[in-house]
């Protein structure tokens, strides 16, 4: 086993490499002058600040969606149940630019945007456009990393607790959830990276107006495509910052908080 | 990917220009048997892509501006104009009644898109124009999104999430059938040249003067026409736009 383990070391160690050489590639294109300028412009702020806000709000969207979703779909099965779990991934393989011409298409001068705009919901060209934008991506990450941790757990529980007494809601809530809590997690992580990432569909949905629709990686764009690549790879750098804290908080969250029945084991 | 074959030519082409580019790559391929491996990308991008990189033979941004801009890295042979990329208010099909002059983009309650001012050619172009107007005040008061690319402000009129913008007349050609042209004022227009630059360090020298020369040709003009495109104006021609 050791020779194995160390052969897989290599594959580890090379990937680990290439991740931190790309990162170090950037940085060493950057001056520190250029950082701080960057990083104290009111675009800059303000980019960040929409891209946290939006796509906590996606994640908050595709949580709603995605896990009750997640949970039928593992619980549930019923007629056309195979093509239903087929059509739910579809957003994943679609290129998010195409997502994004959907999405204009579907919310723009339509029956459905039009009434969306008469009662104040103006989804298209506004910072509601980025988090339907995200949300879109995420949600279906959220729906399927939810089904594969809610298969993981076995429905006797559900069966167990009940027949205890414990009303169904409370059954989800007290034995379900926690026992499928840490796929939740790491589902929550890869819909969040994705969404704060998220670009093309974006640029289609919400359109890439300075200070109002300026997601962050809108922001590296529109950089990009002025010459401002010192302000561009600040915004990528605080992209990549940000997202490291967070997946490594998410991480924390999941591993201390692993539920203390011994039920984890068999389920 | 580039110098597969010696003769082979690496171009990067403004996105916007994909359709004459395509046709007369094409002919050229055909004429003298040299492959021409075209990148599109924005213009922007294409700057930033040829700074970076440097694996470039010719360069063919949507305006002079952009060759303007890396003239300066001392990496600019020589460039020869081609076209005029005339801009002009694009109008969706239902509000012709609404728009019908330059003025009428002032009116409240007018939903227009115009491009980033610094990330692309027509947002910068639109900027002049309206600070030559004198009304931009009043007009941008009306924008309701700003787009990084061309035809992503005309599909945001064709598809009436917007009622006009300022795009070039090739682009409002292409969605003629909805979108309407309502021309800009001959004293605000700023237009906008459509030049291939040769880079210094081009790997097939000979054969990237001979493409050069080739998308400065009559035949080649008569292309970018078919699309929209209009060709030089006398005063264009005199200043040459070549070196």
């Amino acid at each position: 086993m050791k020779g194995l383990h160390r052969l897989f070391f290599i594959a580890l160690f090379l990937m680990a490499l290439l991740v931190a050489g790309v990162i170090f590639a950037l940085v060493f294109r950057l001056s520190f002058r250029e950082l701080w300028d960057a990083v104290s412009s009111a675009e800059v702020l303000f980019a960040l600040r929409l891209s946290l806000l939006t796509s906590l709000a996606a994640i908050a969207v595709a949580l709603v969606l995605g896990l009750p979703s997640g949970y039928l779909l593992a619980r549930q099965s019923f007629r056309g149940k195979a093509i239903l779990d087929t059509l739910l991934d579809i957003p994943l393989v679609m290129t998010p630019l195409v997502a994004g011409v959907g999405l204009l298409f579907l919310f723009g001068q339509t029956f459905l945007g039009r009434h969306l705009a008469s009662v104040g919901i103006n989804l298209i060209f506004s910072p509601w456009g980025v988090v339907l934008a995200q949300a879109f991506i995420a949600a279906p990450i959220i729906a399927r990393t939810c089904k594969a941790a809610f298969e993981e757990v076995s429905p006797r529980y559900e069966w167990a607790a009940q027949t205890l007494g414990l009303s169904p809601l409370r059954t989800f809530f007290r034995v379900t959830l926690p026992m499928a809590r840490q796929g939740i997690l790491s589902g929550i992580v890869l819909a969040w990276a994705r969404a704060i990432g998220e670009f093309g569909a974006t640029l289609m949905v919400a359109g890439s107006t300075r200070m109002k629709t300026e997601t962050l990686p809108i922001a590296v764009f529109l950089n990009i495509s002025s010459g401002e690549i010192g302000i561009a790879l600040s915004c990528a750098l605080i992209l990549i910052a940000v997202g490291f804290i967070i997946l490594l908080i998410l991480k924390q969250i999941g591993n201390n908080h692993r539920p203390e029945l011994p039920m984890k084991e068999v389920g | 990917m580039r110098g597969a074959c010696a003769g082979d030519l690496h171009l990067f082409s403004a996105a916007g220009l994909r359709q004459p580019v395509d046709q007369l790559v094409d002919m050229f391929q055909k004429e003298t048997g040299n492959k021409v491996f075209v990148d599109y990308a924005g213009s922007g991008h294409l700057v930033a892509r040829i700074i970076a990189s440097g694996q470039c033979d010719l360069f063919l941004p949507a305006s002079l501006y952009y060759i303007q801009a890396i003239e300066k890295e001392d990496i600019v042979d020589s460039y020869r104009g081609i076209v005029v990329n005339m801009p002009v208010i694009g109008v969706n099909r239902n509000k012709e009644q609404l728009i019908r002059s330059f003025e009428d983009l002032t009116r409240p309650g007018v939903r227009l898109a115009l491009g980033d001012p610094e990330a692309m050619a027509y947002g910068r172009i639109a900027m002049q124009i309206l600070e030559k107007s004198g009304m931009k005040e009043k007009i941008v008061k009306n924008v309701v999104v700003q787009g990084a690319t061309v035809k992503q402000l005309a599909l945001y009129v064709a598809q009436g999430d917007a009622d006009a913008s300022i795009i070039g007349r090739a682009d409002a050609i292409q969605f003629k059938d909805r979108i309407k042209i309502v021309s800009i004022p001959d004293e605000y227009i700023v237009t906008e040249v459509v030049a291939i630059a040769l880079l210094k360090d081009a790997a097939a020298r000979p054969e990237a003067i001979r493409f050069r020369d080739f998308m400065s040709s009559a035949k080649a003009i008569d292309i970018f026409r078919q699309f929209g495109f209009l060709p030089l104006g006398e005063g264009e021609r005199q200043k040459g736009y070549l070196r």
